[in-house]
């Protein structure tokens, strides 16, 4: 089983890194997860993982692309809510990345 | 052009996994940008009820989930009058914002549609 | 566009014969099948109603699945065989299958 050991914690991850529980998510296990992508959490990734889980608490579901830019879009302005500027902040798959490192489940509708 | 596609979803949200099918085509179909429609009848008014609990019987929330299909493109909801007037459901009660149709307006409903599947 | 709604649930255990004969279209078809094929059992109140259905719209029953229930359909519906059921699905613009 994988996982990530996180302030002396043992977190549970799926076979795709995703979490197990989405209880131990936390900033410190964001970036932990960030981390094993080889990524830098900046404001601009803050803000969309923060998004996320409000996306999450509303709808218990964890959105393809197209429904996740038209939520940022939505929120945040389309500044933030295009397919480039997220594809860029999120190695070119937002959807995914993006889920797992707010500690939702992975997107099922999203191939 | 795509083929527009008319899922109809007739089961309650308790009956077993016919609703979540019904909301699992549309969401995917959605999000490739399909014309997709998505029409409640018969027990499947009933997913649209306010105020259900789901984690009385360990079930995920499929009203929750359905709040997201204008999110994923899924704009053309609507719902049988009769269905829900034997029901007793009032339409401006519903969690979901639908066109509530007469059987005649059903009719011409699936007729515009190139494909159609009933859950 | 014309539908063939296909039906394969008994009409006595649930609303789709009902549900579906109030949304038959002027040129729609109707395929019974399976446990709906019982919709013909004589003297039932479902077999009457198909039996009033207006003459545009096109009744089948599947013949096997007639045959296994010793079911002998009525005038009004026509009887076809499994390639008489892929022809009536390529006849009708769509086909409706109520699952």
């Amino acid at each position: 089983m994988k996982h990530l050991i996180v302030a002396g914690r043992r977190i549970e991850l799926d076979k795709d890194g995703y979490l197990l529980a989405l209880a131990d998510w936390s900033a410190p296990v964001a970036e932990a997860l960030a981390q094993q992508e080889q990524l830098t959490l900046s404001d601009e990734h803050w803000q969309i993982l923060h998004l996320l889980r409000a996306f999450y608490a509303e709808f218990q579901l964890s959105p393809a692309n197209r429904p996740l830019i038209k939520y940022v879009a939505l929120k945040l302005g389309p500044e933030k809510g295009n397919s480039l500027h997220l594809n860029l902040l999120f190695k070119g798959a937002p959807a995914k990345l993006a889920a797992k490192l707010a500690g939702l489940p992975k997107p099922t509708n999203c191939l | 052009m795509a083929k527009s596609l008319l899922i109809i979803s007739r089961q309650s949200p308790w009956s077993g996994p016919s609703a979540r099918e019904a909301l699992d085509i549309a969401l995917a179909g959605g999000a490739f940008d399909l014309p997709l429609g998505l029409l409640f009848l018969d027990d499947g008014v009933l997913q649209l009820a306010p105020a259900q609990q789901p984690a009385a019987v360990q079930q995920k929330d499929l009203a929750a989930n359905l709040q997201a299909l204008p999110l994923f493109g899924v704009e053309s909801l609507y719902a049988s009058a009769r269905s829900l007037q034997e029901r007793g459901l009032e339409p401006r009660a519903l969690t979901l914002a639908v066109e509530v149709l007469d059987d005649a307006a059903l009719i011409a409903l699936i007729d515009r549609y190139d494909q159609v599947i009933t859950l | 566009m014309a539908t063939l709604h296909v039906l394969s649930h008994s009409p006595f255990t649930d609303s789709r014969l009902s549900s579906c004969l109030r949304l038959l279209g002027p040129a729609d078809g109707l395929l019974l099948c399976g446990d709906a094929v019982y919709a013909l059992q004589p003297g039932s109140a479902q077999c009457q109603a198909l039996d009033l259905m207006p003459d545009g719209i096109g009744l089948f029953a599947l013949d096997e699945d007639l045959g296994a229930r010793a079911l002998t359909a009525p005038a009004r519906i026509q009887v076809v065989d499994y390639p008489g059921f892929v022809e009536l699905s390529c006849r009708f613009d769509k086909v409706n299958s109520w699952l």
